[in-house]
């Protein structure tokens, strides 16, 4: 049997991180946010393994490709663009006389046609340093609106058929080198389908204040969390015991390492859960331990209904934690490494229904924050004159997004996206 | 399987688990008798029970701190009822139900009209799924959860209307855009009068009468319409055998499910052929290992051991783990395996097993058998009378019997922990 403090040495000597503690973002769950999941293998982290990704970095590029992380946000429920960035066109102000946005509260961006929702304020600096960019009018091919189909498509990257990865898991795949490596790719309360790959593993975690392990008084802690690894070895023919035996060591391996990112001293002080979850996101980024991709998910974004209210709370908070996060990163000195990304399942009607909300619609706004983005404007189009069944129709394949992100992480775009889509310029040259 | 196993696998698939001793009266019982009080329980002579709520007045209006209280009490008593009551593969059922229409307590924001919808569900789980459905359409929980009660004739909502046939019954594929418009017309003129009880009440004037052609069908212009059009589509039978299979079964072939489907559609949709179909399907070795989802892990794991946890931290257990009951993340229900053997789920089982091993009593059967170090009559305790598999006992030789503050306690943490126990 693997001894605990073996296991952990062999692991990337990150031993001796201080006892755990709670997060801030664990009432999430509580808060109905997680989106469902997919399958999501875990499994043992070898003991050979070393967790420092390799830096080939081609010599002019000032952040290499390995070092670089994405971060991105899932809106689950469908997230309503249109209020989101608000396009300045009479059409929008005629199908939404209730709900539409009050012309004062906008926040204009200059030399668009478009403006932030009041909520997004607080992502205005960067916009206006450049480091923010807007993508109009993306969503899928014959764009369903069912949430679960939508999601699917989105979360695997692959349109009209099932996928049984996720479009970053196969990055993952496309990209390992040796054993896989838990850590390089990390879920916070959501997205974990992405991550999905067929040789390489991801870390799930729903819930920050689950994420330790206590043992009762009187209870040698280190004997039992020994005897716990060693359930998982040998691993059961059965597939089902086998998956439940793998989650045990890639957990503990997890919690000893991540430990330092979920130290409860300041994180999500003042802020909500959500911004508790991207303060996590950026000090994982600061432990150095080859995290790659990390997803974030919060829900509660199909605003049937009382739209105003409900979309407001939500945008706070998300605009708030990506504030957070970016300010951290960049005093961190991690700014350069980070592109931020933001995706849901589809937009919503153009026109309000009865109950002050929208329904499920098509095409709608995605977000880039980072300085690798192209700022000032906005890509891609949104176009009200031409609506499909009372929708915004999608103009922009969701995978035009992801292939200039794949590319920026290195490739190979193509390969993984099973072909060749096109480049809006999102990201800077 | 041996009978004693076959009881097991039902205690644990079917119902929630057993209390110590309760699996040698069973197996004296025999399978066939345990099937009929399961999925037959009027005629097995086993008694009803009343809601679980039965003796509960929620205040309407409760101060926070009150509703926070409140909230708790309703699932403590929820969950109690899983052990106790009498009938457990209703309860069974009312828990799959409950997943599959995914009202969540969060959205509809008022405890008496949520445990209102979740006693419909439990009074019908065995019932007929038409009528189920047709309970649920004008329910006033769901009314809220998904629109129904804003919806007007002159601006439909369209969200009951389509989870309706993608979620509920149909499932996507089988019905169009402009069903789900229909659908969301002909449902139109219910409101629920919040200031009075949550009374739901239907208004003519909110109503758009016009008829309505859904699922190829003219004329549909009420709920009647709606949902006798609906049930009338092949594809319900199919749909809901295929989900119930899952829940209870795992992975189960296409063929296995369209002979349960058509059990469930020659009894015009009654809920208990089809679950007594699944079951003996899953008897006759039909599926696969199951992940355990948490609510009923913790459920079977304190009968089992007869742990004494206060209501507070057994709901605080439940949410590091990742489900609380009557809260759903999404109205595609609860997740699935994937979730439950996330890193962070897989932590807080291994805490909460601690935990339920301190508070297991002195005169417990399992905690004598863990002191002992009698490893096949633990797993039997636990419902798993096949036993544990080679590295959970090899594990298990390593806790010294003093860990804990007594005998075996260290042990039984381990055990509860293992992935062995996670599988039903």
């Amino acid at each position: 049997m693997l001894s605990r403090r073996k296991f952990l040495g062999a692991a990337g000597g990150v031993a001796g991180v201080a006892a755990a503690s709670g997060g801030a973002w664990a009432a999430l769950l509580r808060d109905s946010v997680e989106q469902s999941s997919g399958p999501t293998p875990t499994t043992t982290r070898p003991a050979t393994t070393t967790t420092v990704p390799s830096t080939t970095e081609p010599p002019s590029d000032p952040v290499p490709q390995a070092d670089r992380v994405l971060v991105v946000v899932q809106m689950a429920g469908g997230n309503d663009g249109l209020n989101t960035l608000v396009p300045s066109s009479g059409t929008y102000r005629d199908a939404r006389p209730i709900i539409g946005i009050p012309e004062e509260d906008l926040v204009v961006l200059s030399k668009t046609d478009f403006s932030l929702h009041p909520s997004l304020a607080p992502l205005s600096r960067w916009w206006n340093l450049g480091s923010m960019t807007a993508v109009e009018g993306v969503g899928i091919p014959f764009q369903s609106r069912s949430h679960f189909r939508s999601t699917d498509a989105w979360l695997s990257g692959v349109s009209g058929a099932t996928s049984r990865t996720g479009w970053l898991g196969r990055w993952l795949d496309a990209t390992q080198e040796g054993d896989p490596d838990p850590l390089r790719a990390i879920s916070l309360v959501g997205g974990s389908p992405m991550l999905v790959g067929e040789k390489s593993l991801a870390t799930v975690i729903q819930s920050a204040e689950a994420f330790r392990l206590r043992t009762p008084e009187g209870i040698d802690t280190e004997g039992l969390i020994s005897a716990f690894l060693a359930t998982a070895s040998p691993l059961a023919t059965d597939l089902t015991l086998a998956a439940a035996q793998r989650a045990i060591p890639s957990t503990v391996d997890a919690v000893d390492l991540l430990t330092g990112a979920f130290d409860v001293t300041d994180a999500g002080a003042g802020g909500s859960d959500t911004a508790g979850a991207f303060e996590v996101a950026a000090r994982i980024i600061d432990l150095g331990i080859g995290t790659q991709v990390i997803t974030i998910g919060l829900g509660g974004f199909d605003t049937h209904s009382n739209q105003l209210a409900r979309q407001s709370a939500l945008l706070d908070d998300l605009a708030i934690g990506m504030a957070g996060f970016m300010e951290k990163v960049e005093a961190d000195g991690h700014a350069d490494r980070v592109t931020l990304m933001t995706i849901s399942e589809f937009g919503r009607r153009v026109g309000e229904n009865g109950s002050g909300g929208t329904d499920h619609g098509q095409g709608s706004v995605q977000f880039l924050l980072g300085p690798s983005v192209a700022g000032w404007e906005v890509h891609g189009e949104l176009d009200l004159k031409n609506l499909v069944e009372g929708d915004a129709p999608t103009l922009v394949d969701e995978r035009s997004i992801y292939a200039e992100a794949l590319d920026w992480l290195g490739g190979p775009t193509d390969d993984i996206l099973g072909g060749t889509y096109e480049r809006m310029g999102a990201f800077a040259a | 399987m041996d009978t004693r196993s076959e009881i097991a696998w039902l205690a644990r698939r079917a119902g929630w688990g057993l209390d110590p001793g309760e699996l040698d009266d069973l197996s004296t019982l025999g399978t066939s008798a345990v099937l009929d009080r399961l999925t037959d329980p009027d005629s097995a002579g086993v008694s009803a029970s009343a809601s679980p709520w039965a003796d509960f007045e929620p205040d309407p209006d409760p101060a926070n701190d009150q509703r926070a209280r409140q909230n708790l009490a309703a699932t403590s008593m929820w969950l109690s009822h899983f052990s106790t009551g009498s009938r457990q593969f209703e309860n069974g059922l009312a828990w799959f139900w409950h997943g599959h229409f995914a009202v969540s307590a969060a959205v509809v924001n008022h405890l008496p009209a949520m445990l209102g919808h979740l006693e419909l569900l439990r009074a019908r789980a065995l019932g007929n799924f038409r009528e189920m459905i047709r309970a649920v359409t004008v329910d006033a929980a769901m009314l809220v959860f998904l629109d129904g009660a804003s919806s007007t004739g002159s601006s439909p909502n369209e969200n009951y209307g389509r989870e309706l046939q993608e979620l509920y019954t149909l499932g996507i594929g089988n019905y169009t855009e402009d069903d789900v418009r229909a659908a969301a017309v002909a449902l139109t003129g219910y409101v629920v009068r919040r200031r009075a009880g949550w009374d739901v009440r239907f208004v003519s004037q909110r109503h758009d009468p016009t008829p309505q052609t859904l699922l190829g069908v003219d004329g549909v212009r009420d709920v009647d319409t709606v949902v006798d059009t609906v049930l009338d589509h092949p594809a319900v039978s199919t749909r809901i055998a295929g989900k119930m299979a899952s829940h209870f079964l795992g992975s189960v072939s296409p063929s296995t499910v369209d002979e349960m489907a058509s059990v469930f559609a020659d009894s015009s949709l009654e809920i208990a052929p089809l679950g007594r179909a699944v079951l003996e399907a899953g008897l006759a070795g039909e599926g696969t290992p199951l992940v355990m989802a948490p609510v009923p892990w913790i459920v079977q794991v304190m009968r089992s051991t007869g742990a004494v946890v206060e209501d507070r931290m057994v709901v605080a257990m439940l949410r590091n783990m990742g489900q609380v009951p009557g809260l759903p993340p999404n109205v595609g229900g609860y997740p699935g395996a994937s979730a439950w053997l996330s890193s962070s789920s897989t932590a807080a089982r291994f805490s909460s097993a601690g935990v339920i091993a301190t508070r297991t009593p002195d005169d417990a059967p399992v905690l004598t058998a863990a002191a002992d170090g009698r490893w096949d009559d633990l797993a039997d305790l636990l419902l798993r009378p096949g036993g544990f598999g080679r590295s959970t006992i090899d594990a298990l030789r390593d806790v010294s019997r003093q860990s804990g503050r007594r005998p075996g306690v260290g042990r039984l943490a381990l055990a509860l922990a293992s992935p062995d126990m996670l599988i039903a």
